[in-house]
């Protein structure tokens, strides 16, 4: 018996003492803990660069959709959601950036910061900005201000944003530790300063109506980088775009690469087309192609139609069902790396430049920004050289395209709005919002919104529940006819 | 010490003396004089006992005036006293009713319980009613068979059912050792003597944090004493019929808008999108050669001259698409086992096989089981008892579920014109192109279904092995000591060979072959001591004590190609691009004690104490020990209290249990830790992600407290019973997701929070209304509901979590689609439907009850039973329905306003209203504060197809939120058990049955089986009929 009970017992003990003790598994195998900021920065550039989207396109008149009534394109929009994921992405970049002493990813990381808080407050008004974070910085998971941050005025977000950008630009510095993981440009410190004072131009020109708010000295800022090329250089050509290629790897590829709507569903508007068809923009032989009834080559302007982004759909897939509407070119499906996707680009940065000196800002030729901003978006769409170097100039020597006193302003914007199709994410959307250039049609019986183009989005669900006060506020002091997409922010006043 | 050990050898040896005895021999009958297989016989002074053999006859060694008692279930129990008889013939009777006194079922950790000492409720289910009827799986067999257990069957090949316990779900256990990886497919039918469930925290308290939900325990066939006995089984089903299958319409073909010619494939133009919104079939045209409207299809031959498509007549050439891609399935299943014993030990094993052809073509799956089993008396006190069984399941290509292009049902039921048939496909390669471009009148979005069951193969291949090993020492008359191990192990390979020209979204295939190797091993050792005890009469009391330790490990590996260099040729090494892969390991380790005391007071109370302490790896160490206590109490009043006499039985019970469970998440054992996630790679450059969710480092257990009670109560003789069980479970300290605003930098912090109530109630109606000499009918009716609500919202101040306030039910459904306050569907200017910024309360997801009704009619040797169950209540939305009404295959879309849009004319007007004036003012949650608005009937006619495009006509279906409510009926056996005199000499017995499962079903949801609980599209529900061969040696 005593036996028995002996060898059981060492049996027991066996099978208990074998076991890994409780400690082991506190480490999980599969994920690390820590990192090297390196290994950060490639998912917050591939979100940060992939601008990419059709449903600005739509929303932009450039495209129709005709799978079903679009919100975007008929302006029926609700909601819009944040993007604070993201900035937590480069609050971790920035914690293992201190600790591992490496500085640059800090900056580069305030400009991806900024960067993204001017996409929501764009989206919004006014949103947590100063407060903002506290839970990821701090671990403070308990205090009402860190887990329920108050909302910034605009007005405050941007006069950050501004001193953020500028402390970037000068701060990165080519001397101290390189970063590596760049899928931009590739550890090119230069090249980054170069887009974060283009970028800066770029926030500066969308606050044109706040030329003369006090705090932000916009004017005094946008001449501070123009005239001093050494300390704040500017993108000098495609070459310093910023942009995301793409590559025929499964999942880095196009976005919209073998995409079913994509092949089907997306027609050119009638507008964009009559633009083209106008200043006899051989971009239209790139951006669409011929209607099936016209049977023409692809370079016969008189080939192209549109529909209507305002029309009711069965207007729009009747004329698509005989055959007289161009679909959007077969590049955009069809290609796995077809255009880059940019954040921003050389072209954008000469329109920019030419309307701060339109508007006085600077001094400078505007003409001549406009012509390179031109010819840059002319060399950058060029896919497969479909229109030769010669049809370039002649284009740019047009008499259409000559910019025209007193037209200034919606020329500029007209060819920064060509230049953006299906490209630089809502940007297109937004300088119309800011200008009213080019003119969107609300006239066809499709339309939602009471005929109106929205001018933001309503705060997203999530607000309401885990902010619910703040968020209220905010509305309050913004919007008084409440959370409405027709509400006017303090940017656009 | 020594002395004391001879002296005990001495005694144990004069015992062993005395009992020498006298042989007794007999043979036992039924009152019909068939003689009886397997009745228990019990020396009553000794304890000792033996089994009756096949023919009834039984051999006991025991003193000259013993007195032996005969037990067996469904018989009146009898005691005779030998007064020095050597040969006994005993003849039973049939008890009048089942004997409630005397059922024992199976309980936590495998111990054998009579049920009326239970505090709890416990459903056992005897293997006898899988054993003819056979279902893909066990699990699926318990489908209507026990109160509070909801099975959701899938009508797909190779799906788990969902198993739904109390509204969770259940441990599985195997003879006694938990088996955490649940998989259905892995046990024989044929080798299941009883399924015991415990259903509730208080029986499964036992098993710990595993058991929190309850458990279902698989007792399998043992070996038992006697001569050789072998058993043959046999089940053959054919699915030839349905019974239910999607009606799709045959008036309309393949477009968009009215409007259909093929040029590419593409989609795009005048091949309209990829809808079925096309022109109208078989219309007389006098001006076309065929006499019908004609145009380009994708098999118009190509005219030489101008290379254009030759247009064809538009003919609904394919009404029986979905019948003409089927085959019948089957379903058949063999085994053999054999089964010997002596007084010394006893062993069975057995063997089976289960092969079904899916109803798809190039469909199917094997699974095969080998098991062993059997105990010896390896000395005196020590016993063991060891069983290993191994399973292999294979199938080389089983369907995809799911709305999407990988499943075929995407590609038959909803994205096909009847202008195309089916059987014109199975052609699926391209003249010329066979490997790298599919035939199909679509080739940018769908897929030829015949190409994806015979080209996109989705195998599985998988070895299970589990079994255990229990030695078993009786220390003394009163303490034993038992020592078992158990595991589960199973190795798998999950690959996918996906052809050149496979269609997905945003993707088209150049070929891919992927791997996914999963091994996995998990033992669960257990240290178990008891001790009984009899004080007299009046009390007695049995402690058990035990000590586990419980080690999981699961590892994988995934490989994926990323495009195939050579066409068809399925191997890693054929990439194009660098491999693809992944890699897991992931640990877990429980150490836990526990007790258990059972007492027994003034022979009708009886009282269950359980007590367990855990430590589990799976939280952070500082928090990572808990201990939970159960007590449960019964009383079977009926033994102590003077009944009317009707009354033959009646027990009251009740039980509360606290239960904590430390597994923050089923699979992965390592959710308490912060870390990065790997993100993909751009250009071959590697990535972490931190995800937005934060885990609390202070976590601690969340539990479940449970309370319940229920009666029992046999009447006229237990002829009729009736079980009650209400329960309310508490839940608490869950590990919940807390949102926080996302500008905080985290979406979520995973930490203890919120609390939830379940309760709900199970009836149980069972008895032998009637039971003559030659026809018995045996009848179990059970039905339960059980709902779950928000009890506390702990972090948000206003009481909500989400849209739901406390004191609501958890399965509320919010819409967005605008309603006015009663119910009519609300559009914009522009005649289609409009939204509300925050979803509305629409209805509720769960059933309101779920029940069944078996039936068992035997008259003579012919018996036929019959299973019916379903469900009332609850709301089910369906993909299939949705998705039928939006691409244009619903039958209820054939209406002249259909004509008009393909005519061009916009003169639908959706029913509903538009607002006129006023407006609407919800709070943060939705609900709203005022609402001023005015409405006048929507009068704006719109294009009938592009309605349906946009809307689906939801407003029309309810929203495709459809009535769960059906009654199907599940089983029906007619068996003959062949008369002993036919089969004499050959067998011991012989029975033939006339099978069928899934024979009809009534319900409120159109063209799909709402049997799963959800649609998310299915296999059309097959009717199986068959038949069953069962021969015992």
């Amino acid at each position: 018996m005593n036996k028995t009970i002996f060898f059981a017992t060492i049996f027991g003990l066996l099978i208990l003492g074998s076991c890994k003790k409780f400690d082991y598994f506190q480490d999980n195998p599969n994920n690390p803990t820590m990192a090297d900021p390196s290994l950060l920065l490639p998912a917050i550039e591939r979100t940060a660069f992939s601008t990419i989207s059709a449903d600005a396109a739509l929303a932009s008149r450039y495209l129709v959709y005709t799978q079903g009534a679009s919100n975007s394109q008929y302006y029926g929009w609700q909601r819009g959601s944040m993007g604070y994921g993201n900035i937590t992405q480069v609050v971790k970049m920035e914690q293992e950036a201190a600790r591992t002493n490496k500085p640059n990813y800090r900056y580069i990381g305030k400009f991806f910061k900024s960067y993204f808080v001017v996409n929501m407050t764009q989206t919004f008004g006014d949103i947590p900005y100063s407060q903002m974070m506290q839970s990821i910085m701090y671990g403070n998971y308990s205090d009402s201000s860190a887990i329920r941050p108050v909302y910034d005025k605009q007005e405050d977000i941007y006069r950050g944003v501004l001193d953020d950008l500028k402390i970037a630009s000068d701060s990165l510095s080519s001397t101290s530790v390189a970063i590596g993981g760049d899928l931009v440009y590739n550890g090119n410190i230069e090249k980054w300063k170069r887009l974060i004072n283009s970028y800066t131009l770029r926030v500066l020109m969308s606050l044109s109506k706040k030329e003369n708010v006090a705090s932000l000295n916009i004017k005094q800022r946008f001449n501070e980088i123009v005239s001093n090329p050494a300390k704040y250089p500017l993108m000098t050509a495609n070459s310093d775009n910023g942009r995301l290629p793409y590559y025929d790897i499964t999942g880095n590829q196009y976005p919209y690469f073998n995409n079913n709507s994509m092949k089907t569903d997306y027609y050119l508007d009638v507008s964009f087309v009559s633009i083209l068809q106008e200043l006899q923009d051989p971009r239209l032989f790139v951006f669409g192609k011929p209607t099936p009834s016209s049977g023409g080559p692809a370079t016969d302007f008189d080939a192209y139609d549109g529909l209507s982004g305002s029309a009711p759909l069965a207007e729009n897939t009747a004329k698509r069902g005989a055959g007289n509407a161009s679909q959007i070119n077969d590049r955009y499906a069809y290609t796995a790396t077809n255009e880059p996707s940019l954040l921003m680009g050389y072209a954008e940065l000469q329109f920019i430049l030419s309307e701060a000196v339109v508007r006085g800002w600077i001094t400078g030729d505007a003409s001549e920004y406009y012509k390179k901003g031109i010819k840059a978006s002319l060399d950058f769409s060029n896919y497969n050289n479909t229109y030769s170097s010669d049809l370039i100039d002649a284009y740019l020597a047009s008499a259409e395209v000559a910019l025209v006193p007193g037209q200034e302003i919606e020329q500029i914007i007209t060819q920064k709005y060509i230049s953006m199709f299906m490209n630089t994410g809502w940007q297109p959307f937004y300088e119309q919002r800011r200008t009213g250039f080019p003119e969107f049609d609300v006239s066809g019986a499709g339309i939602l919104n009471g005929g109106q183009i929205p001018k933001r989005w309503m705060y997203p669900n999530d607000e309401f529940t885990n902010n619910r006060v703040n968020v209220e506020n905010a509305i309050k002091s913004q919007y008084p006819g409440g959370d409405d997409i027709n509400g006017i922010m303090w940017i656009l006043q | 010490m020594k002395r004391t050990a001879i002296c005990f050898l001495l005694l144990l040896l004069t015992f062993c003396g005395f009992t020498q005895g006298v042989a007794v021999t007999g043979t036992v009958r039924s009152a019909e004089g068939t003689p009886l297989a397997g009745v228990t016989i019990l020396d009553k002074s000794t304890g000792k006992g033996t089994n009756t053999d096949l023919a009834g006859k039984f051999t006991i060694q025991v003193a000259t005036n013993a007195t032996l008692e005969f037990s067996f279930i469904g018989y009146t129990k009898q005691e005779i006293a030998l007064n020095g008889r050597r040969e006994l013939t005993v003849q039973l009777a049939l008890s009048e009713g089942t004997a409630l006194d005397e059922v024992v079922v199976t309980t936590a950790l495998g111990i054998k319980k009579q049920q009326k000492t239970l505090g709890y409720a416990v459903q056992e289910v005897s293997g006898e009613t899988m054993a003819k009827t056979k279902t893909p799986t066990p699990l699926a067999a318990l489908t209507g068979k026990v109160a509070g257990l909801n099975i959701n069957n899938t009508t797909d090949l190779f799906r788990n059912p969902g198993i739904s316990l109390r509204g969770r779900t259940p441990l599985i256990v195997i003879d006694g050792i938990p088996d955490p990886d649940a998989d259905p497919y892995k046990i024989n039918a044929d080798d299941i003597e009883s399924i015991s469930v415990l259903k509730g925290p208080a029986a499964g308290a036992l098993y710990g944090a595993l058991g929190v939900n309850g458990a279902i325990m698989y007792t399998t066939k043992k070996g038992r004493k006697g001569k050789l006995q072998v058993e043959v089984n046999s089940s053959t089903m054919f699915q030839t019929s349905y019974t239910v299958v999607p009606e799709v319409q045959t008036v309309y073909g393949n477009g968009d808008q009215g409007r259909y010619a093929y040029s590419n494939g593409s989609g795009g133009g005048a091949e309209g999108g990829g809808w079925i919104w096309g022109p109208k079939l078989d219309q007389r045209d006098p001006s076309t050669p065929s006499g019908f409207y004609e145009t380009t299809q994708y098999d118009s031959p190509i005219d030489p001259v101008t290379g254009q498509r030759i247009p064809t007549p538009w003919i609904s050439k394919g009404k029986n698409n979905i019948k003409n891609f089927f085959r019948t399935g089957i379903l058949s299943t063999n085994s053999v086992s054999a089964s010997v014993g002596t007084e010394k030990g006893s062993f069975r094993v057995s063997a089976n096989h289960m092969y079904q052809q899916g109803v798809v073509p190039n469909t199917g799956l094997n699974n095969s089981s080998f098991s062993i089993g059997g105990n010896y008396q390896l000395a005196p006190k020590l016993s063991m008892d060891a069983k290993l069984t191994y399973n292999r399941e294979y199938s080389d290509n089983y369907p995809v579920v799911g709305y999407g292009p990988p499943n075929y049902l995407y590609n038959l039921i909803l994205w096909i014109g009847p202008d195309i048939d089916i059987r014109d496909l199975e052609n699926y390669w391209m003249p010329g192109r066979e490997g790298l471009q599919q035939r199909n009148y679509n080739l940018s979005w769908y897929n030829n279904p015949h190409f994806i069951a015979n080209e996109l193969l989705n195998g599985y291949k998988r070895n299970n092995s589990f079994g255990q090993a229990t030695f078993d020492y009786k220390i003394s008359k009163d303490l034993s000591v038992k020592f078992r191990n158990g595991f589960n192990q199973y190795s798998s390979i999950a690959d996918v060979r996906e052809p050149y020209s496979y269609i997905a979204y945003s993707y088209i295939s150049r070929g891919n072959y992927s791997s996914d190797q999963s091994n996995y091993f998990d033992i669960n050792s257990d240290l178990i001591l008891n001790y009984k005890k009899d004080f007299g009469e009046n009390f007695g009391i049995n402690v058990t004590a035990g000590a586990a330790n419980a080690y999981r490990r699961f590892e994988s590996v995934y490989t994926s190609t990323d495009g195939l260099t050579i066409p068809e040729f399925y191997s890693i090494t054929n990439t194009i691009n660098p491999l693809k892969g992944s890699n897991l390991l992931r640990e877990r380790r429980t150490g836990s004690v526990y007790g258990m005391i059972d007492a027994e007071a003034l022979g009708f109370l009886y009282l269950n104490l359980t007590g367990r302490y855990d430590k589990t790896s799976t939280l952070p160490i500082e928090n990572n020990g808990y201990f939970y206590p159960s007590v449960g109490l019964s009383a079977v009043l009926s033994d102590k209290l003077e009944l009317p006499e009707a009354i033959s039985f009646l027990k009251l019970r009740g039980s509360w249990a606290k239960v904590n469970t430390g597994f923050i998440s089923g699979n992965n054992p390592y959710a308490h830790i912060n870390t990065y996630q790997i993100g993909p790679k751009w250009n071959n450059v590697p990535s972490l992600i931190m995800p937005t969710s934060y885990i609390s480092p202070n976590l601690v257990p969340e539990t479940v407290e449970s309370s319940e009670f229920g009666a029992v109560i046999g009447l006229f003789k237990n002829r009729i019973n009736l079980d009650v069980t209400y329960f309310s479970n508490l839940d608490y300290n869950n590990f919940q997701p807390v949102t926080l605003s996302q500008a905080s930098g985290n979406s979520s912090v995973v930490k203890n929070a919120n609390i939830f109530q379940r309760r709900g109630w199970e009836f149980m109606l069972s008895g032998y209304p009637v039971r003559g000499k030659n026809f018995k009918w045996e009848t179990s009716f059970n039905f339960s509901k059980v709902h779950r609500w928000l009890k506390d919202a702990t972090d948000n101040g206003d009481g909500y979590l989400g849209q739901i306030k406390e004191g609501q039910r958890m399965d509320r459904i919010y819409i967005t689609e605008s309603r006015t306050p009663d119910g009519q569907a609300i559009y914009n200017a522009n005649g289609m439907q409009a939204y509300t910024p925050f979803g509305q309360y629409f209805g509720d997801r769960d059933p309101d009850w779920i029940y069944g009704w078996q039936n068992t009619f035997t008259y003579k040797n012919l018996s036929l039973t019959f299973s019916v169950d379903g469900r009332l209540g609850g709301l089910i939305y369906s993909t299939t329905n949705q998705k039928m009404w939006w691409g244009g295959t619903a039958k209820g879309t054939v209406t002249p306003f259909r004509d008009d849009a393909n005519a061009g004319n916009s003169t639908y007007v959706g029913p509903g209203v538009v607002v006129t004036s006023g407006n609407v003012e919800y709070d943060s949650y939705g609900n709203i504060l005022s609402d001023s608005r005015k409405f006048a009937p929507n009068t704006t006619p719109v294009n009938y197809i592009s309605f349906m495009q946009s809307t689906s006509g939801a407003m029309l279906n309810n929203y495709f939120y459809y009535s769960g409510t059906y009654l199907k009926m599940r089983e029906l056996v007619l068996t003959y058990e062949l008369p002993s005199k036919w089969v004499k000499g050959a067998f011991s017995g012989a029975s033939v049955s006339f099978i069928g499962n899934n024979l009809f079903i009534l319900s409120k949801i159109p063209n799909v089986d709402p049997d799963a609980e959800r649609d998310e599209l299915q296999t059309p529900s097959m009717r199986s009929i068959g038949v069953n061969f069962n021969v015992r040696f």
